[in-house]
């Protein structure tokens, strides 16, 4: 045994209060022991705790991609198919973003006047305008776990939308000697990680100014009652409080993820009305926020041609979504670019085509409007009513700044709520745009250069040179992001000059990671505070905590393993040509990666995947045999269908939502079997009419014919039954 | 999982102890001298060492180091500092003297620095995989057991952590903290035999 790194010593130093009873030599060896398998002990989790979010990323990212793909599938339908085919009506209304295109018809549609609050109400009241007693009660409720009214809802979202259309694209916000600002990344709807942050740091107000760095909706499942709260404070506080767009600030995206299902989940009447007029405000969410002109907080990053003076420019809420590029730059069918002809390439997100564009001089800017001075609210009168006064009167002086010259209850529209399918899109458009899903969906790469992220679908990577460039050329000096997961809640980049913020914690699974945020003062250095907000997990030791975690990944990747089961006995097959029914490890891992394409470690896995692995083979049927999924209790004679459905859960639930245009929940056999016609052009699968018919029969559809989306999905939810950690 | 590696030697009869005194002593000990080893080991040479493991551990061993690599271009090498903890995640059970030595005695400030890829490293796992002494669970038992005053099976936690941050190769607090976390019983005390199960379970 040697020496180890520090020197020891035979003598104790300041813990006197023990003596060592044994022989010190005794001791030495017994320490050395201990000491070198602990720290053996602590490398082995760390490596399984790598594994683990290996798994849920790369599954995560997958799921990214998968949706992205469909989303374009749909918009080469809409390109290429004409007007009359049933596909193309089935989701073009996806594309009708704004349908109505005046102001007052819009606010006529939201109204909601004509929406009576029942006496057996028992909920929050609001009134209005918006107060911070309002929020607060408003907090207290939803702690009570109830909802509010759906007129108030319309009405919060009313007010946002108002006041979100006269901020700038870019908040420009100064922090002082006296304050401190608090930057909170991702919530994903998980509320218990919001009322932390408001716990330990305190509630905004104007001596507490906060930015809010998107994704605040998606996955988890109180993602209204964020947007509700934020709004709340967004109304009271309009100074203090900056709200960023986030890539799942798009109405597309939600209807994968989440967000879709649960407002309509909660307000089955209105529920449709509300996610109408949420799509109009993330469309008029700001785009990035800037302290002291030197640090710059944006949801996802930039790339090598970032332009924040064409971000400042142009008119955000052109770009309903940002999952589609405007018409200008789509590829026509022969591959030749429509209309613009400077963009060395100017495809959509997906497909690893894009390239680097160069960055456009000024264009026509079209006035002010995004450089409205903001005004303190700190020497105005501290009283209730007067200060709501005040806000009011801030408002309507924008506004005018604005070029509104009307109040605000008159504003005609300007183009500004126009279809980007009625105008004309231009070249400019097409720049805008991808400035736009720079911003939102882009992440940091460790290698320098800027190229696409197909592990996403969506966005670029970017490099540390990248960001040196971009940062020199706006004259700052931080980046400030979120949009990906991290396991401290932050974590640093790039010469500690890109720093990403996440702030829902245990966003994998219980155990997962720890959220976070940032408070910075005038010295613009940010100091972090973590936090993890479930009480179970706090108590866990880093082992449990590992194994836990653990456990739901391996569950989640058997599931992978299990939907894809006949490519996978496919491709054991290529290595079994004598049919033998084993394959050696080796081959295992290289058709396991082939089929699922994950990027994982699987020779590492293996230990947890297979149980039985004799003289270095797989017995591989039995393997898939044994993955202990659960078939769910419809049987079905035509086991591919089957296959596709489990493979395409996700997909086939984005696809319902998009039909079920009326948002009630239910669609008919007829638009079931246009989704499944959807789903085979997508996936380019030939599935027979007697296949879906048959399918169909199988469904429990209700005495007028329809099914209930929710309870189709349930019903083919697949469950892990396998009981070994 | 199982830590791969070759069967190891069958360990030497233990070493004969330096006199030394029994109780922590007051006067200042001279720097050790390593315990004994086989009479001064020369250098580690990596080109000396023979690789035996199969093609299949070799890939693993691979994928392992993949997890660890944080390098700008994924070019699958590790720090120097790393290494010791990469050898351990693959099941080896190396002391930080053992890395120290196979790495080239490197200077610490060098350690956060100096890169090494996988050919070099796997001659270094493949020597440390043949260390003798690695310890089994008996060994490891019986190293607490002299802390067993009382033969009833526990020993007390504080001369544990005492000995454990102060003695040997040191562990932090924060280790020590985390390394008896739910062990020790009311009076303070750990049961031994079910905590080193808990160590050679991780």
């Amino acid at each position: 045994m040697g020496c180890g790194m520090g020197k020891s010593r035979i003598q104790p130093n300041k813990c006197d209060r023990v003596s060592i009873s044994v022989p010190a030599a005794t001791a030495i060896r017994a320490a050395l022991l201990i000491q070198r398998w602990y720290r053996q002990y602590v490398a082995r989790l760390e490596m399984r705790r790598r594994c683990t979010w290996n798994i849920f990323q790369s599954i995560e990212y997958a799921g990214e991609q998968d949706q992205i793909k469909l989303y374009h599938f749909f918009g080469f339908l809409m390109d290429h198919f004409t007007p009359a085919s049933s596909e193309r009506n089935l989701i073009s209304h996806i594309f009708r973003e704004n349908e109505v295109c005046r102001d007052a018809d819009w606010e006529r549609y939201f109204c909601y006047k004509d929406i009576e609050v029942p006496d057996s109400y028992c909920g929050p009241h609001l009134a209005f305008p918006m107060t911070f007693c309002g929020v607060s009660k408003l907090m207290e409720a939803f702690k009570l776990k109830q909802q509010l009214h759906a007129r108030y809802v319309l009405q919060i979202l009313g007010e946002t939308w108002r006041l979100l259309r006269i901020l700038p694209n870019i908040n420009h916000v100064s922090v002082c000697h006296t304050k401190e600002i608090t930057i909170c990344g991702d919530l994903h709807g998980q509320l218990e990680d919001l009322l932390l942050i408001f716990y330990k740091n305190g509630l905004p107000s104007c001596e507490k100014p906060y930015v809010f760095n998107g994704d605040f909706v998606d996955r988890g499942k109180n993602s209204l009652e964020i947007l509700l709260i934020l709004f709340g404070f967004l109304l009271v506080y309009p100074n203090e409080v900056h709200l960023n767009r986030g890539n799942h600030e798009d109405h597309i995206v939600n209807l994968r993820y989440g967000f879709t299902k649960e407002v309509l989940g909660k307000y089955r009447v209105h529920g449709k009305k509300i996610l109408k007029l949420l799509q109009k405000i993330f469309s008029w969410l700001p785009l990035a926020t800037v302290i002291n002109h030197k640090v710059l907080v944006v949801h996802g990053g930039i790339s090598d041609s970032t332009d924040l003076d064409m971000v400042a420019r142009m008119d955000r809420h052109r770009y309903v979504s940002v999952l589609r590029p405007p018409k200008a730059i789509r590829p026509t069918l022969n591959g030749n670019k429509a209309g613009s002809g400077k963009d060395e390439d100017a495809s959509g997100p997906a497909e690893g085509r894009r390239r680097r564009v160069r960055s456009l001089t000024n264009t026509s800017a079209p006035g002010q409007r995004n450089n409205i001075p903001r005004r303190s609210l700190h020497n105005l009168p501290t009283g209730g009513a007067q200060l709501n006064c005040s806000v009011e009167d801030e408002l309507k002086e924008r506004r005018r700044l604005a070029g509104f010259d009307q109040t605000y209850r008159e504003v005609k529209t300007l183009d500004s709520d126009s279809d980007p399918e009625f105008g004309e899109p231009t070249e400019t458009h097409g720049h805008e745009w991808k400035q736009i899903v720079n911003l939102l969906w882009n992440d940091p790469m460790p290698q320098n250069g800027c190229i696409s992220n197909e592990v996403r679908g969506g966005g670029c990577y970017w490099g540390p040179d990248v960001t040196e460039e971009v940062l020199g050329k706006h004259n700052l000096q931080l980046l400030i992001r979120s949009h990906e997961c991290k396991q401290d809640g932050y974590e640093f980049c790039h010469n500690r000059r890109v720093l990403t913020i996440f702030s829902a914690s245990n966003y994998y699974e219980v155990g997962s990671n720890r959220g976070a945020y940032i408070r910075m003062g005038h010295d613009l250095v940010p100091h972090f505070i973590q936090y993890q907000a479930s009480r179970t997990c706090r108590e866990l030791t880093l082992r449990q905590s590992v194994g836990w975690t653990e456990r739901s990944a391996l569950r989640a990747l058997r599931q992978q393993l299990f939907v894809h089961k006949s490519d996978l006995v496919g491709a054991f097959q290529e290595f079994d040509p004598n049919n033998t029914g084993v394959i050696s490890l080796r081959h295992w891992a290289t058709a396991t990666e082939r089929v699922l394409k994950l990027g994982l470690p699987w020779r590492v896995l293996r230990p947890q995947l297979i149980n039985r692995a004799q003289h270095g083979m797989v017995d591989y049927q039995q393997w898939i045999r044994e993955l202990s999924i659960t078939e769910p209790k419809p049987e079905v004679s035509d086991t591919s269908i089957m296959e596709t459905m489990y493979k395409n859960h996700s997909n086939l639930e984005t696809i319902f939502r998009i039909i079920d245009t009326d948002h009630s929940g239910l669609i008919s056999f007829e638009e079931f079997r246009q989704t499944w016609k959807l789903l085979s052009s997508h996936l380019k699968m030939e599935i027979s009419d007697k296949a879906i018919t048959d399918l169909a029969q199988s469904m429990d559809f209700n005495k007028d014919g329809s099914i209930d989306i929710n309870e189709f999905m349930e019903a083919f939810r697949l469950v892990d039954l396998s009981t070994h950690a | 999982m199982p830590p791969k590696k070759i069967e190891p030697k069958k360990p030497e009869p233990k070493k004969p102890e330096p006199k030394k005194d029994a109780a922590p002593a007051a006067k200042p000990a001279p720097l050790p001298e390593p315990l004994p080893e086989p009479p001064k080991e020369p250098d580690f040479d990596p080109k000396s060492v023979a690789i035996e493991f199969s093609t299949d551990q070799i890939e693993e061993f691979k994928e392992a180091f993949t997890l660890f690599d944080r390098t700008p271009t994924g070019e699958m090498k590790i720090t120097y500092a790393q290494c010791g903890d990469v050898m351990r995640a693959l099941g080896q059970n190396p002391t930080n003297a053992d890395v120290l030595k196979v790495l080239g005695k490197p200077r610490p400030e060098d350690m956060s620095i100096k890169m090494l890829d996988f050919e070099t490293f796997l001659p270094m796992l493949q020597h440390i995989s043949r260390a003798k002494d690695q310890g089994n669970f008996e060994d490891f038992v019986e190293g607490l057991r002299v802390f067993d005053k009382e033969g009833n099976g526990t020993i007390m936690g504080a001369e544990l952590r005492h000995v454990l941050a102060t003695l040997g190769e040191r562990m932090t607090e924060d280790e020590v903290d985390r390394l008896m976390a739910g062990q020790e019983d009311a009076n303070g005390c750990i049961n031994y035999t079910s905590f080193v199960k808990h160590i050679l379970s991780g």
